[in-house]
């Protein structure tokens, strides 16, 4: 947690619409009027499935949203910026430097072509304007805190030379060798075996801590927000449906949907057939401009269908999109 | 329970090109699967999971060792394409967009192992049909190309396809890694039905836990070519012996955050290569309890009762039994089960 007493916002995203047309038929609305706000020194896990937006969110915060597809309202504020304003030049400026990312599959995004110390090296001559010594020394130092054996070895290692877990490692050293403000981790450890996993997410975690930067954590592993983050959101068809502390969210869990992934994760059956609905009887519920959960929702009633839900608060820090959130 | 499949001391070399060195993928693994039951290999990639599997399809040829598939051997020469095995051992790939042919209809996917089995055309219309309830796929996907399937249901394909020529085995290799949380756990109910319906026989290879505890009667747990302890699925998860168990199921993450891992036993780096192993215990560079002979000789075997058995010279420290059960996924059903079950409408 931060030390500072009261924390202030360093990413704001107010009401971001992000869609991708389709030949011939209505656009791919990927990202739905995203309310979102990170303080300073907070690590905050979103969670969805394949296909809920995750993705192009953090390319929306990165300027990153490739054509055809486009960023139709809202704005990304970074440290009081909006982000949109910036000239490309700018934007280039901030990214690896202010906001840094983490991306899954590591060894297929690092150049095959250059050794992997240089790709660190890079980034610190370009972002810090460092002299190619320096810069050296400074990678070699960065592949040494993210605890790759053998440092001064590995720096002239190409990226097919290493590990699935230390070409990873090689990746968050590229991430905060700037010692970035704000960090957005993609599905990192996605790839990673369970014991790998564990021992980078842990590093990770330390790393950002001694920076005292705040990052976005997206995964499709509701387990590691459990144990890694502060807060957790829920994104489901482009939405926050719910969004919380991270232990006011797993002792009580609001949204249907939250609860459905929950159950995912019990051995029970009877216990899972309580909140979902067998595949056949799953509709889109999209058209009627209801809630976009109603199809795949147990507690659906005909509001629901009807009328679209507002986020709101059930208690400080805690808010659900829903009609008829889990009461207990 | 008669056993269906029989695995002794196989072992799995592969040479290396231009080098004397070997790969040493598996090392004396035994096991065996009766019928109904489910046998899970867990371990991290690169333990020699897979490599197990396609040594008893047969399709590739083992160094050393035995597979007998119902009293009859497997090797390059007798295997799964020949006539008289022909259908009785399945396999479930990892990745089911990638296992089903993009331009074949789903229907001719389904009945396409029967195609070699030499049955006629409208019998086999018929079972597919058949398949197609019984993993709960709708009729009208069997006219669908697998791209118009959502990856659950591509997986129910590739299972449909598996059982549809009544096999004695199935080999499910990693068949839920690729779904999503809700997906994966009704695959694995499908599976679970299935079992019980056909009284099949499951080899289950899996990284994934949490799933693992639910789906197998029994789990066997690799590291770099060799099964460093089975038992009973309850044995191996409320009890684990072994330091690589015990480092493999406190990493695993369980979402409720008041479940804290247990870190007495924390593995440190990553498996190392199997490109001529020690002669020691292969976890020696990582075991927080190494000892002198642990770098000397390979641990044997030791039996700690109903077939639970530990390839540890120092299993008995390891665990304080005064502490009960570790079974923290028992903990976490507990807990979800409270907090789940109420707030229903």
């Amino acid at each position: 947690m931060a030390t500072t007493p009261e924390p202030s916002t360093i990413l704001n995203i107010e009401g971001l619409h992000v869609s991708y047309p389709v030949y011939e038929t209505a656009p791919v609305r990927a990202l739905r009027g995203i309310d979102l706000q990170v303080r300073e020194g907070e690590n905050i896990g979103l969670v969805g499935e394949s296909g809920s937006g995750k993705t192009t969110l953090a390319r929306a915060i990165m300027q990153l949203i490739s054509r055809p597809g486009r960023v139709d309202s809202g704005r990304i504020e970074f440290a009081g910026r909006d982000l949109s304003k910036l000239s490309e030049e700018e934007l280039r400026a901030i990214r690896g430097d202010d906001i840094a990312m983490v991306i899954p599959n590591p060894r297929t995004e690092l150049n095959p072509l250059v050794t992997v110390g240089k790709q660190i090296a890079n980034v610190a001559r370009y972002h810090l304007s460092l002299p190619r010594k320096e810069a050296d020394a400074m990678a070699m130092a960065m592949l040494d805190a993210v605890q790759i054996p053998d440092p001064k070895r590995r720096f002239k290692a190409y990226p097919h030379e290493l590990s699935g877990g230390m070409a990873q490692r090689v990746v968050m050293a590229i991430a905060l060798i700037c010692s970035p403000r704000f960090i957005i981790s993609d599905d990192a450890t996605s790839g990673l075996d369970v014991t790998v996993q564990t021992q980078v997410l842990e590093l990770l975690q330390d790393l950002v801590q001694q920076q005292g930067a705040s990052m976005l954590f997206i995964t499709r592993d509701i387990g590691i927000t459990a144990h890694y983050c502060h807060q957790v959101a829920i994104i489901y068809a482009g939405e926050i449906v719910e969004i919380a502390d991270t232990a006011s969210f797993f002792d009580n869990p609001q949204h249907p949907y939250s609860v459905m992934l929950l159950s995912a994760f019990s051995h029970n059956p009877k216990l899972r057939g309580m909140w979902s609905k067998p595949e056949e009887l799953i509709e889109n519920a999209e058209a009627g401009g209801g809630c976009l959960f109603a199809g795949r929702c147990v507690r659906a009633s005909d509001t629901c269908l009807k009328e679209h839900p507002k986020m709101r608060s059930i208690r400080p820090g805690h808010g659900v999109r829903c009609h008829h959130p889990v009461e207990r | 329970m008669s056993v269906v499949l029989s695995v002794q001391n196989l072992i799995k070399h592969f040479p290396i090109a231009g080098s004397r060195s070997v790969v040493q993928a598996v090392n004396n693994v035994s096991f065996s699967v009766s019928r109904g039951e489910t046998l899970a290999l867990v371990g991290e990639s690169g333990s020699g999971k897979t490599t197990v599997g396609r040594c008893i399809l047969g399709l590739i040829d083992p160094t050393g060792g035995e597979i007998t598939f119902q009293g009859n051997r497997i090797d390059k020469r007798n295997n799964v394409r020949s006539r008289h095995l022909r259908g009785k051992i399945q396999l479930v790939f990892q990745e089911p967009a990638e296992s089903l042919d993009p331009r074949i209809r789903i229907g001719v996917t389904i009945g396409e192992p029967l195609r070699s089995l030499g049955s006629a055309r409208e019998d086999r219309d018929k079972q597919v049909r058949e398949m197609a309830r019984r993993v709960g796929l709708e009729e009208e996907a069997l006219y669908q190309y697998p791209a118009e399937l959502s990856a659950g249901q591509q997986q129910r394909v590739g299972i449909a396809r598996a059982i549809i020529t009544d096999p004695e085995l199935i080999v499910l290799d990693e068949p839920t890694s690729a779904l999503d949380p809700t997906a994966r756990s009704e695959v694995i109910d499908l599976l679970i039905t299935l079992q019980k319906e056909l009284d099949t026989a499951y080899l289950f290879i899996s990284h994934d836990l949490s799933t693992v505890r639910y789906l197998s009667h029994r789990v066997a747990v690799m590291y770099l070519g060799m099964i460093v302890e089975q038992g009973s699925s309850q044995d191996i998860f409320s009890r684990p012996r072994h330091p690589y168990s015990i480092g493999l199921l406190s990493s695993v993450l369980l979402p409720n955050p008041r479940l804290e891992r247990h870190s007495e036993v924390s593995l440190q780096g990553e498996i190392p290569s199997p490109i001529d192993l020690p002669n020691g215990c292969f976890l020696a560079s990582r075991c927080p309890f190494v000892e002198a002979q642990c770098s000397e000789r390979m641990p044997d075997a030791d039996d700690i009762g109903s077939g639970h058995l530990v390839h540890c010279f120092k299993h008995r420290d390891v665990i304080d039994d005064e502490k009960g059960t570790l079974d923290y996924y028992e903990r976490f059903q507990a807990e979800a089960e409270k907090l789940l079950s109420s707030g229903q409408q």
